[in-house]
């Protein structure tokens, strides 16, 4: 394993016009780390998601994603990244098997290993009956998990996940959670979740809280709760808030 | 060559899927023919060697590729293929791959509409070209949806979003369509509007389509009226410089304010 960090950024920080959405982010994520980027709604997680997928340019400072540059090299930080957005990227027309294939073409991946891996994760997540049904009749945690065997699919050496949660039902819970552990423990994968749910952060190496495009704290969850005075990661949340 | 393959292969999934679409798209030059060439034959200034139904022709072809390739293109800004721009967007490909790939989608779309209507279009009008007026034709659908599907990439990458619909069909697609010489030759406009045609990258398709299926009327003023080699090297010209500033405008964020959410 070679010790070339996940993610390390410095001073990053993106305008959407005249609103900041991130300030001046430093951060530092190594390599095989479950890392958790907390924060109530409009804190700018999903934008410093957004700047280490290179999906938009930053306004200052700059970010290195698995050694590359998020400016200069976009390409080579892309082919090492899996991402599942907040928003669905599945194409509604499309059957679920159909989406897959289009994903995995765009990650170059041979027909036949892309077959064999999308029926495995298909079948784990519970959707093995539903291939060949067109997305727009799944119901939106079918949907969601859908989107999430998308993501699994080019075994990314990082995984971004952005509020992965979301909509779906107890049990694709318990199945995402599965996935991520097993992805970390038998492939070392890195996992980087953006959430506002604080439960989830919990089990994470690192936490970094994030406030109105500000780092807010950072640290493992029993040292921002020691640091907070507080016995849950929740009450360290509402304690960064006046 | 896989991503492009992926994502060309995506377009026409999608195009056979939408029947009404595919429907409407074969049926509209023939509803042209039916009710504008029922009304404008009579009023034809050529229709002594001419019947204004097989003038109007390769125009309609014309009009084919720019609702295939160019509304295809243009319809990336649209909501509904947000999540897949979004997708495209880390993808680990080059932007310029992903312009690529839009333009040729795009360009599938409209030669392949455009050649199954010509299929039934060309010989319902009484037009019989030979082979080398059918390549020449084949060659004006081929070039004109790469350039209209490039034109319309590279719009829909200024563009914010397709909130008025309305306004593009009035002020781009309209124009480049009554500006293209497929309703009328274009050598009567007034000198202000047919240098707007030399712009129009339609009018070249047009105009080769015209050199391929109406040959035999050239000398009256009827077939095509630029030189093939102009229109090819503008069709040409017209695909790469559009396709180029595609790739820079998506380099440059364009389309991610679609595909970049909230947040």
């Amino acid at each position: 394993m070679t010790a070339t960090p996940a993610i390390a950024a410095r001073g990053l920080g993106k305008d959407f016009g005249p609103v900041r959405a991130l300030d001046a982010l430093d951060l530092d994520v190594s390599a095989g780390e479950f890392f958790a980027l907390l924060g109530p709604n409009g804190a700018g997680k999903t934008t410093a998601l957004h700047l280490f997928a290179t999906l938009v340019h930053p306004s200052r400072g700059s970010a290195l994603v698995m050694g590359h540059d998020i400016v200069r090299e976009g390409l080579a930080v892309r082919r090492g990244i899996g991402l599942v957005f907040q928003e669905p990227t599945l194409d509604r027309d499309l059957t679920v098997v159909e989406n897959l294939r289009f994903a995995a073409r765009l990650w170059d991946l041979p027909g036949r290993l892309a077959e064999s891996r999308a029926l495995e994760l298909l079948e784990r997540f519970g959707l093995a009956a539903e291939r060949d049904t067109p997305v727009r009749a799944l119901s939106g945690g079918q949907r969601r998990s859908a989107d999430i065997v998308r993501g699994l699919l080019a075994e990314p050496r990082l995984l971004f996940l952005d509020e992965p949660t979301a909509g779906l039902d107890p049990h694709a819970r318990r199945t995402l959670w599965e996935s991520i552990h097993r992805l970390r423990t038998e492939r070392g994968v890195t996992v980087f979740l953006t959430t506002h749910y604080v439960e989830e952060a919990e089990p994470c190496d690192q936490v970094a809280l994030l406030d109105q495009g500000r780092l807010a704290a950072l640290g493992t969850p029993a040292e921002l709760k020691r640091r907070a005075g507080s016995t849950t990661l929740e009450g360290v949340l509402l304690a960064t808030r006046p | 060559m896989r991503p492009l393959y992926g994502i060309v292969a995506r377009e026409v999934i999608r195009f056979l899927r939408q029947r009404g679409r595919l429907w409407s798209s074969l049926a509209r030059p023939f509803v042209w023919l039916l009710l504008a060439g029922a009304g404008f034959a009579a009023v034809f200034a050529g229709s002594r060697e001419l019947d204004y139904r097989r003038f109007m022709a390769p125009g309609l072809l014309g009009m084919v590729v720019l609702f295939g390739a160019f509304l295809a293109a243009l319809s990336t800004v649209v909501d509904r293929d947000a999540g897949v721009l979004r997708l495209l967007l880390v993808a680990p490909i080059e932007r310029g791959a992903v312009a690529l790939g839009k333009v040729l989608g795009a360009a599938v779309l409209g030669t392949g509409q455009a050649l199954l209507v010509g299929l039934i279009l060309v010989p319902a009008v009484g037009l019989r070209p030979g082979a080398g007026g059918v390549l020449l034709a084949a060659s004006g659908i081929g070039l004109a949806s790469l350039a209209t599907g490039a034109l319309g990439l590279a719009l829909a990458a200024t563009m914010r979003s397709l909130e008025n619909f309305s306004t593009v069909m009035n002020f781009v697609v309209f124009p480049m369509l009554f500006l293209s010489g497929a309703l009328y030759p274009v050598q009567h406009l007034a000198r202000w509007l047919r240098v707007l045609t030399y712009v129009n990258p339609l009018a070249y398709g047009v105009d080769l389509l015209k050199h391929g299926l109406l040959a035999p009327w050239a000398r009256s003023g009827y077939g095509g009226e630029l030189p093939v080699p102009l229109d090819v090297a503008a069709l040409s010209v017209c695909a790469i410089v559009c396709t180029v500033l595609a790739t820079l405008l998506i380099a440059r964020e364009g389309l991610t304010s679609r595909a970049g959410g909230t947040g």
